[in-house]
């Protein structure tokens, strides 16, 4: 049955209200970024980042590394987050520890770590870009525990785990059925929060990529940051406006995908 | 003794196996969680949880632990932990208005899409460029200062607004945290059941009493879970408050930064104690947590 | 069905992975193996060699270090010091391949660096450093430097480089008032210009002096100009102190974006990150850099190859480079004027521009350079004092 009811008068306060605080500080860096000629508004900081080939060449491979960490992230979480819910709660605690330690663990300590580790035989893994791109990842999955986690677990929360797996069994599915056609499905939208957060912080990372040699986004911001002044508010806007394009991608996708209903809730 | 024991209690002797079996097959399932884990972040990790007992030369120490008791120190997780609470509060509180506003509010889709999408932004925002566009909207030479003052003659920083304080801090702070908190959060409310709402109605219950007793109790473990994450989101967080405030306002990261990172002589070991101190907090506010988890689950029963 | 939709999304997600890699301009592909290879037994010797002599002269120097083929620095932005031309024609002369770590640390990240990648050959591990004074001794009593002399050894003066060889002073320079002069039309002379009350709010330094070296210096700078001594910090603390009371020091930290806007006009800087920065702001802001009335505080950086350098012949052609006049003068286009500059200008081998174009040698003459324990006292001051002298807290909320 469709709702007609039109939106509460509050509801469009708070979006309102929500749209004001995310814009104007966007516009604070946009109005500064036109001021690369003196006294007028231009578009030549603009110019100047877009001429250089490494900006695109770094957004790529910053992007090209969110992928992979996200898809790795959820192939990870999503199934040990629905065993530990159905099976071993007493668990919980200790994943969510695990979970947030990438919070209060600095990254400067962990990338140090990594080299340490897996510079050495057996295990070498910096001696070739693709292992050492794998080094990334890893520590870039890490790095987004946090958030898909507690993303999942929401999702989970909010479907009957149970009663879904004990009619999937009594239909007489397996774990992988029960996982990738009914779990998967249900947790859509959640999956889809934590992986537009996961694309955010992959693409914002500068530690990891720094020291481990990689051509990352981050480290090229950085650097630009160093001594010019109206380049790097240039290079935050067109980095913001690719990542709006990436994320409207994955919200278009997943939009044909998810039902009605799911978006908009209940009433 | 053992078949006497049996007879007594028959399960006695066969439950032991039968659990030692389903055991292990169960501990299977997380076994690539923790793989993982161990693999690129409890080894990577361990010189630190080590360093924090060792002294420059290597020789075991509780020096570094004893000076996690200092009054600096203590300042340092105070204004840390005093920081990340109100900023989770409030990104908590607000951010579950927002995250309402779009799913149960009724708003057109397209704008519950935009906004999503708008924190996914908001959420890459981080560091420097977070801290320098509060600076370039509410700095003192801020577009928002300087239309107040000459739009409406209110100098923002003679009435007692400062960017650079505790107050300002929060204000970044919440850039990040609000679009988590809508982001995450709204998945949640596909568990409201539109039926519930409709009993609720049919039975003559108001709006508040629905969410009294309905709507907040079933959405109070995701709720929690929230705030423990932009606790620890807050908690954590370097970049952004280092480019803000230069350093002096000390908060555990920073003083972590400064031992561990710094350009002047510095005591990473102290750093690495720090840090086992943080993890402590974590730990303490997670155990909060599950209790208060346990507590609230028992309603929805 | 709704399974079916989960499988296209995974797979339009690879997709656009894939199509992404396929458009991204192919990055070179790891020559790290093969370059081991090419060059294991030299690599053994050349990490021992302590001067060009041992390769049998510049050309044998050379002819190793193309046979590494690559170069890893750490912490070296481009623009300071033309950091970033020294590279390129570096690589241009030699064909060797630089890559820059981290171009944002500071000196404890280059040492950490190379104790992390102790054992590592890959381009994580550096080859080259460029720290700060006070980690010269630590770094060779750890062991992480190898010593060398480069070919001008002799003209390098002693004050400024160790004995054996480990570490040795790369450039130098003074600690200035820097001003957007559009925004401040009254530009200050001197430390205690910066009192008075028309500067509210618009000073600010630009790192934090318990963990950045020019932050720190900076202090230093401000002790002298104010009654103390090499000895003495506490002058420095004291004028920081009143600064803040005044309402004209601003706890943010000063960098290129927030001077060009205006919101922190006046910072320190060395001499050459600011004329660097007036050069590069070209005129938007007005960029000045004032060099103190009252006094001139000098700091220099030093120079170390490492110990564990996977490329140890194209670290010390480095080395060589950036103390031949080639690399002496690139410094100087860069507003650093190189340990051997002196030198330089006694052979006359300074072209006119480029002399014209910096601060002339004479307005070093009153420079006064802090030595090492010096250093590492007041250092050890600033670090401990700041906090409680200074006093920049907020309100307790």
């Amino acid at each position: 049955m469709a709702q007609v009811k039109p939106a509460s008068l509050w509801a469009w306060v708070w979006f309102g209200l929500g749209v004001l605080f995310f814009c104007l500080p966007l516009y604070g860096t946009l109005d500064f970024s036109l001021r690369a000629t003196k006294g007028e508004l231009g578009f030549t900081a603009y110019e100047r980042v877009l001429s250089d080939p490494e900006f695109l060449q770094a957004f790529l491979f910053s992007a090209r590394m969110a992928i992979f960490t996200i898809l790795t992230s959820i192939i990870i979480l999503v199934p040990t987050a629905y065993w530990v819910h159905l099976k071993l709660p007493r668990l919980r605690p200790v994943i969510e520890l695990i979970t947030l330690l990438p919070f209060v663990i600095p990254a400067i300590v962990l990338v140090f770590g990594l080299i340490r580790l897996y510079s050495r035989p057996p295990l070498l893994m910096t001696d070739s870009i693709f292992k050492t791109d794998i080094l990334l990842v890893g520590g870039y999955v890490i790095l987004s525990f946090p958030y898909m986690y507690r993303a999942i677990d929401i999702g989970l929360r909010a479907i009957d785990i149970r009663t879904l797996t004990e009619a999937a069994q009594s239909l007489g599915a397996n774990w992988y059925t029960i996982l990738f056609r009914v779990i998967f499905p249900n947790l859509r939208v959640a999956i889809i929060s934590g992986a537009l957060i996961t694309f955010a912080t992959v693409m914002g990372e500068l530690i990891l990529a720094s020291f481990l040699a990689r051509p990352a986004l981050g480290p090229y911001m950085a650097e630009l940051g160093r001594t010019k002044a109206y380049e790097p508010a240039a290079l935050a806007m067109i980095s913001y406006a690719l990542t709006l394009v990436a994320l409207g991608l994955i919200s278009l996708i997943s939009r044909g995908t998810v039902s009605q209903q799911q978006m908009s809730g209940a009433h | 003794m053992a078949s006497q024991v049996a007879e007594a209690h028959p399960q006695v002797i066969a439950l032991p196996r039968a659990a030692r079996l389903k055991f292990s097959w169960t501990w299977l399932g997380v076994v690539p969680f923790f793989a993982f884990v161990i693999v690129f972040l409890i080894l990577p990790s361990s010189a630190l949880f080590i360093g924090a007992l060792q002294d420059a030369e290597g020789n075991f120490t509780l020096k570094n632990i004893a000076g996690l008791f200092t009054p600096y120190v203590l300042e340092a997780y105070s204004l840390s932990i005093r920081v990340s609470l109100v900023t989770a509060l409030a990104g908590g509180v607000f951010g579950f208005l927002m995250a309402y506003a779009i799913t149960l509010g009724r708003l057109p889709r397209v704008l519950g899409s935009g906004l999503l999408i708008f924190s996914g932004l908001a959420a890459n925002f981080g560091g420097v460029p977070l801290a320098f566009s509060f600076i370039a909207t509410v700095g003192r030479t801020g577009f928002i200062t300087a239309f107040l003052a000459t739009a409406l003659g209110i100098n923002l920083y003679d009435i007692g607004f400062n960017l650079y304080s505790f107050v300002g801090l929060c204000l970044v702070y919440l850039y990040f945290q609000l679009p988590l908190m809508i982001l995450v959060m709204t998945p949640a409310f596909n568990g409201l059941k539109r039926e519930w709402r409709e009993a609720s109605e049919n039975l003559g219950a108001s709006s508040w009493q629905y969410w009294r007793h309905i709507g907040l109790p079933i959405l109070m473990p995701s709720m929690l879970g929230m705030l423990l994450l932009l606790f620890g989101s807050a908690f954590g967080a370097y970049a952004t408050a280092f480019a803000l405030t230069g350093g002096t306002l000390n908060l555990v990261t920073i003083v972590i930064g400064a031992q561990i990172r710094g350009d002047v002589l510095n005591d990473p070991h102290l750093g690495y104690a720090l840090v086992l101190g943080m993890v402590a907090v974590m730990g303490i506010s997670i155990t909060g947590y599950t209790i208060l988890q346990r507590r609230s689950a028992r309603w929805l029963k | 069905m709704q399974s079916k939709k989960s499988v296209l999304v995974v797979s339009v997600f690879l997709l656009i992975a894939i199509v992404v890699s396929a458009c991204a301009p192919t990055t070179s592909a790891a020559t790290a193996p093969a370059a081991a290879t090419q060059a294991p037994a030299k690599s053994m010797d050349a990490a021992k060699t302590t001067s060009a002599a041992d390769f049998g002269g510049m050309d044998g120097l050379i002819k190793a270090a193309q046979a590494e083929g690559k170069l890893t620095t750490i912490t070296l932005p481009r623009d300071w010091c033309n950091y970033g031309e020294i590279m390129d024609t570096f690589t241009k002369k030699y064909g060797i391949e630089v890559t820059d770590l981290n171009p944002e640390g500071g000196s404890a990240d280059e040492i950490e660096a190379i104790k992390a990648n102790k054992d590592s050959k890959g381009p994580q591990a550096p080859d080259v450093i460029d720290i700060g004074l006070a980690y010269g001794p630590q770094a060779k009593k750890d062991g992480l430097v190898a010593p060398y002399k480069v070919a001008g050894w002799d003209t390098i003066p002693d004050a400024n480089k160790d004995a054996d060889g480990a570490y040795y002073g790369d450039y130098y320079g003074v600690m200035t008032l820097q001003v957007n002069a559009d925004v401040v039309k009254d530009v200050p002379k001197d430390w205690k210009d910066l009192l008075d009350p028309k500067y509210k709010g618009q000073v600010a330094l630009a790192g934090d002096p318990r963990a950045s070296n020019q932050a720190a210096q900076t202090v230093y700078a401000a002790a002298l100009a104010n009654g103390g001594s090499l000895d003495n910090v506490s002058p420095g603390l004291e004028y920081f102190k009143k600064l803040n009371a005044a309402g004209n020091l601003l706890p943010v930290i000063a960098d290129s974006g927030t001077f060009a806007k205006g919101e922190t006009p006046i910072t320190f800087a060395w001499d050459y990150l600011g004329l660097a920065a007036k050069e590069n702001n070209k005129d938007n802001p007005k960029t000045l850099v004032v060099i103190p009335d009252s006094g001139q505080f000098g700091g220099y950086y030093v120079q170390a190859i490492s110990a564990y350098a996977p490329h140890p012949a194209a670290a010390r052609l480095w080395e060589e480079y950036l103390y031949s006049d080639e690399g002496q003068l690139l410094l100087l286009k860069g507003f650093c004027h190189g340990m051997r500059y002196s030198d330089l200008a006694k052979r006359s081998v300074v072209p006119a521009e480029l002399a014209a174009k910096v601060p002339a040698p004479e307005s070093y003459a009153k420079a006064v350079f802090p030595n090492l324990d010096q250093l590492s006292k007041v250092r050890e001051d600033v670090k401990n004092q700041w906090d409680s002298v200074v006093g920049v807290n907020y309100p307790k909320q």
